[in-house]
């Protein structure tokens, strides 16, 4: 558990035997600086830091998955004295049963086993804390992760969400011209049953992350528009200008559509005679710019942009790219405009 | 024959209708209209007895034109909008056509139509006047012409027996509806009733002044003056946080 406090677990692996090493050596050199002989210092200092090892092993167990709060916080003190108590005594008995001849070096166990005790508990009570600070850290970014996940989930579930809400009202009323071509008009009918499947494959395609080139969008929106075209007849005209050069600039998918159904929407039901709505794009310092113009009456509509369709897709270019001010709206002289900005991210 | 008129502003939506009805001798299509403004104009100038309404349509929705109607004729909707049904029936509707509809359910719509037409029908101005909610834009006749007049465009509205003046600095037009409906339909946030008979545009209020004993005076931006009653006083605090 302490290897994953570390950037790097691999490497960090060795920290607790690291630390029994250095544990084993500084006994050593102390047992020696109080003129114990090198064999006898060389194992005792050798099973004490087996015993400190085992001591922060169980320690670790401990205080990994259980972080004693509020009145129980002594645990967090008296686990180690105990552990470390029960480590010095083992540590005589186990030296005095091996060197039992020994009488000066069980003397000097004995005199010696608090000083002793008190490194050792001093060292567990140590190793106890920051195995609670490893656990705290490691439940952070549990949660961090776990947040990062929902909040990924949620904005992917916003997105299909806001994809989706652009279908009923148009398919139901193409279902519906569809209706009233099949006796009339068989052909056309057929024509348009192919163009709505296509439009409506493009809408449940599985890769919706993907970004498009522009020309591929309009292809496809080609296929919306000629839907709207035999709803409203001749009422309806179109008119794209197209920069050159940004036809192959890149853009998230199903983003202008939502606008064309809005433009077309208020041109639509805002006037009565021919509509003409015109999309214009140009390329602009990294940025694809389209521009989408629809005629509109201020005195009869509700001014636009309040409308559902707007809100939605300054959310989406939210979610997308975590800026509001990719959508700019106008309305003079009867004409109402939405210019879009897509960043270019290469 | 029973007079039939259509309106609906696909032609081809319109086109099913005429289709269907060639099953039903006994109607007579008198024409058919692709907005609102043509389908008023054609129902006052034909009185028909049957409409095939479309909600969402230019300029103003059906519903909309339904209420510039006094006597309003048997509605049968088609809609592919499910949310308005229940406003459909609100507006004493006939009935309501789910687009695409099937030939037998349109078919049960005129049946519904026929065992209807002999009962006398109920006026229900009430449930026509609460079709305004949520809008926020007013239709009302001015003579032969529709004026759509934005709500943020109202200085304060004032009942006159079974109307409701609304007072515009373009003028000032007549409605047929109660205040209380009114008030309903108007956003509290937007709009108080300060008296009985009289409701403002809380951005359009420019002073508030006592007046008399017990009484306020509100002076609108246009320059008139409205009275406040007791109790309007207390709400008009409320909402503006006085």
């Amino acid at each position: 558990m302490f290897s994953n406090a570390f950037s790097n677990p691999a490497k960090a692996k060795w920290i607790i035997q690291g630390a029994g090493i250095i544990w084993l050596l500084g006994s050593f050199l102390l047992l020696r600086f109080y003129e114990i002989d090198s064999s006898l210092a060389l194992a005792d200092a050798a099973i004490f830091a087996v015993i400190f090892l085992i001591g922060v092993f169980v320690l670790e167990r401990i205080f990994g998955f259980y972080i004693p709060k509020g009145g129980n916080t002594w645990l967090l003190l008296v686990l180690p004295l105990l552990l470390s108590l029960a480590g010095v005594y083992g540590h005589r008995f186990i030296l005095q049963w091996v060197f039992e001849d020994e009488w000066d070096y069980i003397n000097f166990l004995k005199e010696h086993l608090y000083l002793r005790w008190a490194f050792l508990a001093i060292a567990e009570i140590f190793v106890a804390l920051i195995a609670i600070v490893v656990s705290k850290l490691e439940q952070q970014e549990e949660t961090r992760k776990r947040e990062m996940m929902m909040n990924e989930l949620s904005r992917e579930a916003e997105l299909t969400q806001l994809r989706q809400q652009l279908q009923p009202h148009f398919l139901f009323n193409s279902l519906n011209s569809i209706n009233a071509l099949v006796v009339s008009q068989p052909k056309k009918a057929r024509e348009m049953v192919l163009q709505l499947s296509e439009f409506l494959r493009g809408t449940i395609r599985k890769d919706h992350q993907q970004w498009l080139s522009l020309e591929e969008e309009l292809n496809y929106l080609k296929m919306y528009l000629e839907i709207e075209k035999v709803r409203f007849g001749h009422r309806l005209a179109l008119d794209f200008q197209l920069d050159e050069d940004t036809k192959s600039l890149l853009l998230p998918q199903l983003l202008i559509q939502p606008l064309l159904e809005n433009a077309i929407k208020h041109g639509l039901y805002g006037i009565t005679g021919e509509v003409k709505i015109t999309l214009q794009t140009r390329k602009e310092s990294n940025y694809l710019f389209l521009k989408i113009t629809n005629p509109f009456d201020p005195e009869a509509t509700s001014p636009p942009g309040t409308g559902f369709g707007l809100s939605s897709i300054e959310r989406r270019l939210f979610l997308l790219f975590g800026r509001k001010d990719l959508l700019e709206t106008n309305s003079e002289n009867q004409t109402f405009s939405v210019e879009l900005k897509i960043p270019q991210l290469k | 024959m029973i007079k039939t008129i259509i309106i609906d502003d696909e032609p081809l939506a319109a086109a099913i209708v005429q289709e269907f009805l060639t099953d039903f001798p006994q109607f007579e299509v008198v024409e058919v209209c692709q907005d609102g403004f043509q389908g008023w104009k054609a129902i006052q100038q034909h009185q028909p007895d049957l409409v095939f309404l479309d909600v969402q349509m230019p300029k103003i929705t059906g519903f909309e034109m339904l209420e510039l109607i006094d006597s309003p004729p048997a509605v049968i909707f088609t809609t592919a909008f499910d949310q308005y049904a229940v406003k459909a029936f609100d507006a004493m509707a006939i009935d309501y056509l789910l687009k695409p509809f099937s030939h037998e359910r349109f078919s049960k719509a005129i049946e519904k139509f026929l065992a209807q037409a002999n009962e006398p029908r109920i006026e229900e101005r009430e449930g026509l006047n609460q079709l305004a909610e949520k809008s926020n834009r007013l239709v009302v006749r001015v003579k032969n012409e529709i004026k759509i007049i934005p709500i943020h465009e109202v200085t304060y509205f004032e009942s006159e027996d079974d109307y409701i003046s609304i007072h515009t600095p373009g003028g000032k037009y007549l409605k047929k509806m109660t205040m209380k409906s009114l008030e309903e339909a108007m956003d509290p946030g937007k709009f108080a009733r300060v008296h009985r008979s009289f409701m403002v545009n809380l951005n359009q209020i420019t002073q508030i002044e006592p007046f008399e004993r017990d009484g306020y005076i509100l002076k609108m931006r246009d320059g008139t003056q409205v009275p406040v009653s007791k109790t309007g006083y207390s709400r008009l605090r409320l909402v503006l946080g006085l």
